[in-house]
């Protein structure tokens, strides 16, 4: 009744309107790529393994190779900590943060494996980096209401991997 | 004193959906400030009259932070704080549209 008459007011005068704005479009996220990201740095800390094991001369060929591992180990260990970060300030909110107090201290962590990643070549921090967004990602997919499950990923190195069990 | 509005768009859901209308006022703050967990609406340049939820409160400058329920919502993490100047009021009275 009440509403009705809201309604024919609205439709006669014009009420003004009150926006509960969001981000147009709502609600894509996904740590998949930050967890591709992640594990793409430990990738090419194994490239770079194999390829000084190789042996043999330091040619152009050699510094070719190695420049073009470091430069994808830099991009994809900085994508990684861009994608958690937009999650962690755009898609979570304090009832998320309540649920799990530990997340801010998780992304922190994150962000310091991601740029160890970057100042070094070690395969552990990078294994931890890619462990660490598993976390976060199990935190993202809790706070989506949706299952995970923990698989091997189909392609070198095949590190598990956080996924939705949909 | 009083301002009746109708609501747009989906941060508030499932609280406040589209198609609902609010009647908002300052009179309630004549009797106690503006706090944590009320739904205000204000005027935000750039945005237009806004309708969110009130995390915070800065006791210093006594700007609020605005918030919304989704996690899409754009809000104080996007236009930063809102000054108590810009409010419109409170919301005192909600009809929500027929579901």
């Amino acid at each position: 009744m009440i509403y009705k008459l809201f309604q024919a007011i609205d439709q006669t005068l014009g009420i003004q309107q009150a926006k509960a704005h969001c981000d147009v479009p709502c609600g894509i996220y996904d740590p998949i790529v930050a967890q591709i990201s992640a594990l793409t740095v430990v990738r090419m800390i194994d490239l770079m393994t194999d390829l000084e094991g190789k042996g043999g001369e330091k040619n152009k060929e050699y510094f070719n190779s190695m420049a073009r591992y470091v430069a994808v180990k830099e991009e994809h260990a900085e994508k990684a900590k861009a994608e958690i970060r937009v999650i962690w300030g755009d898609f979570l909110k304090a009832q998320h943060l309540e649920k799990h107090p530990d997340t801010h201290a998780l992304v922190h962590k994150i962000m310091q494996l991601g740029s160890k990643s970057r100042q070094a070549v070690d395969r552990e921090a990078a294994v931890q980096f890619v462990e660490a967004i598993n976390e976060f990602a199990q935190i993202f997919w809790e706070a989506k209401g949706v299952a995970t499950k923990r698989a091997k990923a189909p392609y070198a190195p095949a590190l598990e991997l956080v996924y939705p069990a949909l | 004193m009083l301002r009746l509005l109708k609501v747009t768009g989906n941060s508030l859901t499932p609280r406040f959906q589209t198609g609902d209308f609010v009647i908002v006022s300052k009179i309630p703050f004549f009797f106690a400030p503006v706090k944590a967990g009320d739904v205000v609406a204000f005027h935000q340049p750039g945005y237009g009259t806004l309708i969110k939820l009130v995390e915070s409160l800065d006791p210093v400058s006594g700007e609020l932070t605005v918030t919304g329920t989704q996690p899409e919502s754009v809000d104080s993490r996007v236009f930063g704080p809102v000054k108590k100047s810009a409010l419109l009021g409170k919301v005192i009275w909600h009809v929500a549209k027929p579901r």
